[in-house]
């Protein structure tokens, strides 16, 4: 027997989380784009195509407040955020190369410091996936490990269905208490066919040879051929679902203001700039270099897994046509 | 979480007692946190940082320039230089600021104990080496030879001059004094030499016998200054470079002051030569 549910209940399904007061942030249409964003009704699913954006925004939101500063004759007074005042949140139709990424975080976001901002909001969010029937020819997520039905990172993982409707699978005790919590959306069915997976035209990289030719060549001519065309605009960084570096940035008066957390990108020339003037990461190729070191080789060294779920989204979004898959098939050919 | 007075989480408010002017785009700041038991928790290494921040600049990494003083007081020496840092120059006692920390390492000093210690410091790297110097003097019978090495860009750019002049009276210590070209007779009455810090570190006498090299400068300094303290038979892992790079969220999260695999804020700012020789991109 396995557990299905239509696509009306699944919209039902929201309705009435949201209803009970649950955060819902699922693939929705904004203007000519699809993002993941909250929901104010089942009926505003998308579930045709992959978000612009990644979902990570769920847990790290590309702009959110950390505290508040007010300034009176008594002095300074700041004004801490609570992420216990998190809502309870479900993500609903997270690609596989998003419903994996969150976990990859974890790693960065607990080494020493605990962000509660991230940590919070992972404890607080269930992940509802979505497996993969179309990939264009972008995609590339078996390249690095994964597949379009790869339930890594999600709580409960939806399989569509020919005739409609979607297989269940609960990958989590999250996953489960979502099932049982609504079992009444939810119909046992004997025999059900699921739609064919997506193929991704993508060979296996071999991330170990990879990383093992970066290990090696901090320096090396490599990076001005591949990323004396990258205009450092950072557009990748923002579409990335695994990108995770940040800026602190206080806006406000004298009088009063709020501090906040803003996504960065290790591609903006100012990003390593000193107020003196120096850079240590002067030219381009320089920060291009640190995307794929940080990507393949740093954060691996760091805590062992890869900083790349394979989503395409930054092929799909460079305005100079950089293809992260030729760079790493560059540096396998040479390793 | 945070709690009340865990500083690294979230900023504390303070107040500014004193500025100094050192130079003429150098202040030292003297400040004071607000929450009393706060500033007599502070625990601070020299070597180690903090975010100060100052209402409608936003923040900016700054050396603690002393341990707290007995009043609880935290000196932070600032240059103007960027849009924060000009904020700041434009205060006056009274006026109400914030920092968080301190973050860091900081000199390994308890490691030092019993070995001579050579202070190198090029303009404004004065200011972490200048809470390593009260450390060391602080507790005297612990170390051995102490020796500082100061180079400024001219006469006028030397930082603590009263305090300089103090020290080159003391016996318990060397001080040698460079700057990189002279237009007017140093102040105070201070010896100094001509030239740049590594042709003093040729030109002077000091031990080199079971002793640690403590460097900071601007990014120029660095490698010459290895150089040549290689060239003394100072040993990779007996020297000991404190970085600059822009922190900004001091916990090892944003990634702005990466070194290779490393964070400035929390695997430095102080590493061991012999840790950043394989890491390229460092120096």
């Amino acid at each position: 027997m396995r557990k299905t549910i239509t696509d009306e209940s699944l919209r039902l399904l929201i309705n009435s989380l949201i209803k009970e007061g649950t955060r819902v942030v699922a693939p929705k249409k904004a203007g000519a784009m699809t993002l993941y964003a909250p929901l104010a009704a089942g009926d505003e699913l998308t579930l045709d195509s992959l978000p612009r954006r990644s979902a990570k925004e769920a847990f790290f939101p590309l702009c959110e407040n950390i505290l508040a500063y007010r300034k009176d004759k008594d002095g300074v007074k700041i004004k801490d955020i609570d992420p216990a005042s998190f809502p309870e949140t479900v993500l609903v139709g997270a690609r596989p190369c998003d419903a994996a990424a969150p976990a990859i975080l974890d790693a960065v976001f607990s080494w020493d410091y605990h962000d509660e901002f991230f940590l919070e909001r992972r404890r607080k969010t269930t992940i509802v996936g979505l497996a993969c029937t179309v990939a264009d020819d972008a995609c590339f997520c078996p390249a690095v490990g994964l597949s379009p039905s790869d339930t890594t990172g999600s709580d409960l993982f939806l399989t569509p269905l020919t005739g409609g409707g979607y297989a269940c699978e609960a990958v989590t005790g999250k996953g489960e208490a979502l099932l049982a919590g609504h079992s009444r959306l939810f119909e046992e069915r004997e025999a059900v066919q699921p739609l064919p997976p997506a193929e991704p035209q993508q060979e296996k990289l071999d991330l170990a040879r990879i990383k093992e030719w970066l290990d090696g060549h901090f320096e090396d001519p490599l990076w001005e051929e591949i990323a004396s065309r990258c205009a450092g605009c950072g557009a990748c960084a923002f579409l990335c679902p695994a990108c995770h570096c940040f800026d602190i940035v206080d806006e406000g008066t004298e009088g009063k203001g709020v501090r906040r957390k803003n996504w960065d990108a290790c591609g903006f020339s100012k990003f390593t700039n000193h107020a003196s003037g120096h850079n240590p990461r002067d030219l381009q190729n320089k920060r291009y270099r640190n995307r794929i070191m940080h990507k393949f080789k740093y954060y691996h060294d760091k805590f062992g897994q890869t900083l790349c779920t394979g989503c395409g989204r930054c092929v799909r979004g460079c305005p100079v046509g950089i293809d992260i898959r030729a760079v790493l098939e560059k540096i396998n050919e040479r390793g | 979480m945070s709690t009340n007075h865990d500083m690294t989480a979230i900023p504390l408010p303070a107040t500014v007692i004193e500025l100094r002017k050192l130079s003429d785009d150098t202040t030292l700041f003297r400040l004071r946190l607000d929450d009393a038991i706060a500033a007599r928790r502070l625990k601070v290494i020299p070597g180690q940082f903090v975010q100060l921040s100052v209402p409608a600049g936003g923040e900016v990494p700054i050396s603690l320039a002393a341990l707290p003083g007995e009043d609880g007081a935290l000196e932070l020496c600032v240059r103007r230089v960027g849009h924060v840092t000009a904020l700041l120059h434009t205060l006056a006692p009274g006026a109400g600021v914030a920092i968080r920390g301190p973050y860091g390492n900081g000199f390994p000093v308890t490691d030092w104990r019993g070995k001579n210690v050579l202070l190198l410091a090029g303009g404004l790297g004065i200011a972490p080496l200048r809470s390593l110097l009260h450390f060391l003097l602080r507790h005297r019978s612990d170390f051995g030879e102490i020796t500082l090495m100061y180079g400024a860009r001219e006469p006028a750019a030397i930082l603590f001059k009263e305090e300089l002049s103090e020290l080159s009276g003391r016996r318990d210590m060397h001080l040698f004094l460079t700057v990189d070209f002279v237009s007017e007779e140093p102040p105070g009455g201070l010896v100094c030499h001509t030239g740049l810090l590594p042709g003093l570190l040729s030109g002077v006498n000091f031990t080199t016998e079971n002793t640690v090299a403590a460097l900071c400068g601007p990014p120029a300094l660095y490698r010459c200054v290895v150089e040549e303290l290689q060239g003394f038979g100072f040993p990779a892992d007996s020297i000991f470079l404190s970085l600059e790079r822009r922190m900004k969220c001091g916990v090892g999260l944003c990634c702005h002051c990466a070194i290779g695999e490393l964070f400035c804020c929390t695997d430095g700012p102080v590493f061991r030569y012999a840790d950043l020789r394989g890491v390229e991109g460092a120096l």
